[in-house]
């Protein structure tokens, strides 16, 4: 098609990437190309959508009616949050399993029916969000019940969840492969990170199949009632679920691309796994943040399960949060690139947009994501931040700062490496991530505020005039205007990114892979400094950096271990991280302390 | 030193982690104990909990004692005086049900919020201060008390902030605290 599927293979099927070393099977690739291209397409009509839903927001705007804006912030909602980010984390299955084990993707049918089975949910749901009548309403992205949506949407939300569960299982079978014929071999680490990645998207989708099944059956009469708070607990298991798996597989990115772009290389086996371990057992209790206010639920099981099993996730990502930024200094340490304490940063290749999208979304989503998603989880501050504009501002910067923007920096590369088209207009590629994830950000940090400190409501198309009281948030104008030219930035900055690759896929030259990845210095092949460094430092020389340092110069193939490299600059960087997290905190806190008195 | 595109071989759990890794994993275990030591300790020492006994109510019967109340309640020109310490609140579509209400500064209320048909949000915010606001999820076949005390008179604004149906933007209720 259009030859965007031809590449050279050998007899076998395979061909080796001359950036990566990885030996890739064309089953593999055609497979992670078709549903890359796919959530492109669902990446493209969330935009579109973005724009109008963001410009009625903006009330100075004020684009479409009210009955509208819930229809256009649906399919915004399903578009970005379910289609774009699950067709590309199959894509990221296909690519941690097959690609990195240097294998064929197995049962390549059944992910070819699985694709088919997926277009068809994702399309029955655009249609019946477009063609809501009523009584039906829009079902936004929860479709709480006992309001009603349409029966096709619940149906093709089924239809969808059907798909993708069928989609991972030749991931699974890659890997079970793997294992049959290595049983004692440990998977590699990005291996490893899909391989959670896609158990944790299997308890989500079989939660959303249990959720949606019954609500479908319920819309069509065959069941007569559903409990409304059985509903809201079943339903954030994929509500919130398939937001865990865009963390899971927006943290296998981070750990590919720091490597392949960066040439970082593993601080800890035993800590970055272990860290993935810990989201296993620990991640999907953190759908029990959106039952913070809610009557349905006990406050000892609302604080349980925001204690001991919400924090398990949280220590998990501070533990990446220190793995990754360790792995790019060790390995760009190791490699002599940059002294001191941040001159790996500085020397890094910072006009690469591959590098680039994933380190702004490594920075946001830990700043701006990560931090307020503890604050919400919390019970009582729930209070504050439970359905107003903040709520949205803090999943923006998870889906969007994070991985959104991780997943195009990953698309540059799937741009380069497997469609073999080299970037059109390299300047523009260098600015997009930063246009993209500078507006993004000022877009969250307005909803945010606006959210907590002037209560504006989510899902409101207009909060400047309400019809039948003088009561109104004009008050929060100024900052609804920054949200506004932000968000328009930010629809510049995103549309920037699909039209940089539309042209690089079509207008592009061909990319061999040769030339370094700009500013990167002599790293072409990431290899991570050679895989055979088991044996540990003499000494242990990690807190005599100098030492580290010159050892490493004479010695760059792999014969030091990495925590026998200096991790100060990481350090510093997370304790700044960490500081902001307390005074956040703290500040939220006392925030809350100002109300009035709420509860016995 | 490796690739994470490389499987490790050899006795990779037994390698040493770096002393700072080491100590921002004791920096996280630690913060993860203070973050629900607060919230837990918060419960008992706090005066803003959303807490309260729930109970299973169908909202035809909600919507009973929402009229009982009302009638029961003296209706003054701001709005209604509850006889007691209840405050019953109906959501409905697209109104509030029991508001506009009049209270008394430094008097402990129980709110019981309930709805008569779809889920709503109960967002209060103060007129003039809007950063002093809270919502909590308002579901139908649910009665949810919660207990609150006003110190500073003022009108306060309700805001269904739960999307509920096209006149969802619509729907807003008030009461005034007074002295």
């Amino acid at each position: 098609m259009l030859g965007l599927f031809d590449n050279d293979y050998d007899a076998d099927g395979f061909r080796t990437c001359s950036v990566t070393g990885l030996n890739i099977h064309r089953s593999a690739e055609n497979m992670v190309k078709l549903y890359g291209l796919t959530s492109v397409v669902a990446l493209l009509v969330g935009g579109i959508f973005a724009f109008f839903v963001a410009m009625t927001r903006w009330e100075a705007i004020g684009l479409v009616s009210p009955n509208d804006f819930y229809k256009f912030t649906s399919i915004h909602a399903w578009n970005l949050l379910i289609f774009w980010m699950i067709f590309m984390e199959i894509a990221i299955l296909y690519v941690g399993g097959p690609f990195v084990l240097g294998r064929k993707l197995a049962l390549e049918n059944v992910a070819k029916v699985a694709y088919g089975v997926m277009v068809a949910g994702a399309l029955l749901v655009n249609y019946a969000i477009w063609t809501t009548e009523q009584p039906n309403q829009a079902p936004l992205l929860t479709s709480y019940v006992p309001l009603p949506s349409s029966a096709d949407f619940y149906l093709g939300v089924v239809v969808f969840l059907v798909g993708a569960l069928v989609a991972a299982l030749p991931f699974l079978a890659t890997i079970w492969k793997e294992k049959r014929e290595k049983p004692d071999a440990t998977l590699p680490l990005i291996a490893f990170g899909a391989f959670i990645c896609s158990i944790v998207a299997a308890e989500a989708i079989v939660g959303g199949l249990i959720t949606f099944v019954p609500t479908y059956f319920w819309r069509i009469g065959v069941i007569e009632h559903l409990d409304p708070a059985w509903y809201r607990q079943m339903y954030w298991i994929v509500g919130h679920g398939t937001q865990q798996i865009n963390l899971l597989a927006m943290i296998t990115v981070w750990y590919f691309m720091t490597h392949v772009v960066g040439g970082a290389v593993v601080a800890s086996e035993k800590v970055s796994r272990t860290a993935f371990i810990l989201y296993l057992f620990f991640i999907n209790m953190g759908a029990a943040h959106h039952l913070m206010s809610d009557p349905g639920v006990s406050s000892a099981w609302r604080v349980w399960n925001t204690s001991y099993a919400a924090y398990g996730a949280v220590i998990a990502s501070m533990i990446h949060a220190f793995a990754i930024p360790a792995g790019l200094e060790v390995g760009r340490r190791a490699r002599n690139e940059g002294g001191g304490t941040f001159g790996w940063l500085w020397s890094a290749p910072w006009k690469d947009p591959g590098f680039s999208s994933t380190i702004l979304s490594i920075i946001m989503f830990g700043f701006l994501g990560g931090i307020t998603g503890v604050m919400m989880g919390q019970m009582q501050l729930n209070m504050t931040w439970h359905n107003t504009l903040a709520t949205p501002g803090h999943f923006h910067a998870t889906v969007v700062l994070g991985t959104t923007l991780a997943f195009m920096g990953l698309l540059y590369y799937v741009i380069r490496l497997l469609f073999g088209k080299d970037w059109v207009a390299k300047p523009l590629a260098t600015i997009q991530p930063y246009l993209y994830g500078g507006a993004m950000g000022l877009v969250c940090l307005m909803m945010m505020y606006l959210g907590v400190l002037y209560g504006v409501p989510r899902r409101h198309p207009s909060v400047m005039d309400i019809p039948g009281t003088a009561f109104d948030f004009s008050a929060a104008k100024p900052l609804f205007a920054i949200f506004g030219v932000s968000a328009i930035l930010a629809i510049v900055g995103g549309g920037l990114f699909l039209a940089l690759a539309l042209g690089a896929l079509f207008l592009g030259d061909d990319y061999e892979g040769e030339a370094a990845p700009t500013g990167a210095g002599p790293i072409v092949a990431a290899d991570g400094g050679g895989g055979t460094g088991e044996t540990p430092a003499e000494t242990d020389s990690a807190g005599d950096d100098a030492e580290a340092a010159e050892t490493a110069e004479d010695d760059d193939d792999g014969g030091l271990a990495a925590h026998a490299f200096s991790m100060r600059g990481t350090f510093l960087l997370t304790l700044v991280f960490f500081v902001t997290f307390v005074v956040m905190y703290a500040l939220n806190w006392y925030l809350l302390s100002q109300l009035w008195t709420i509860g016995g | 030193m490796r690739s994470p595109l490389d499987a490790p071989e050899g006795d990779w759990w037994s390698e040493e982690v770096n002393r700072r890794e080491t100590i921002w994993l004791g920096i996280t275990g630690g913060w993860a104990a203070v973050l629900f030591g607060w919230m837990a300790g918060w419960t008992q020492i706090g005066d803003q909990n959303p807490t309260g006994p729930t109970e299973r109510i169908s909202p035809e019967r909600y919507q009973e004692k929402v009229t009982a109340y009302k009638e029961e309640a003296e209706d003054a020109e701001d709005g209604l005086i509850p006889p007691g310490e209840d405050v019953f609140i109906g959501a409905m579509r697209y109104n509030w049900d029991g508001l506009p209400a009049v209270l008394e500064a430094g008097k402990t209320y129980k709110f019981h919020i309930g709805s008569y048909d779809v889920q709503h949000g109960f967002s209060i915010r103060k007129g003039d201060t809007l950063s002093k606001q809270m919502s909590l999820q308002v579901l139908p076949e649910y009665e949810w008390v919660v207990e609150m005390e006003f110190d500073e008179p003022g009108t306060y604004h309700v805001v269904c902030n739960e999307f509920c149906g096209v006149g969802h933007r619509t729907m807003h209720g008030a009461f005034t605290v007074r002295e």
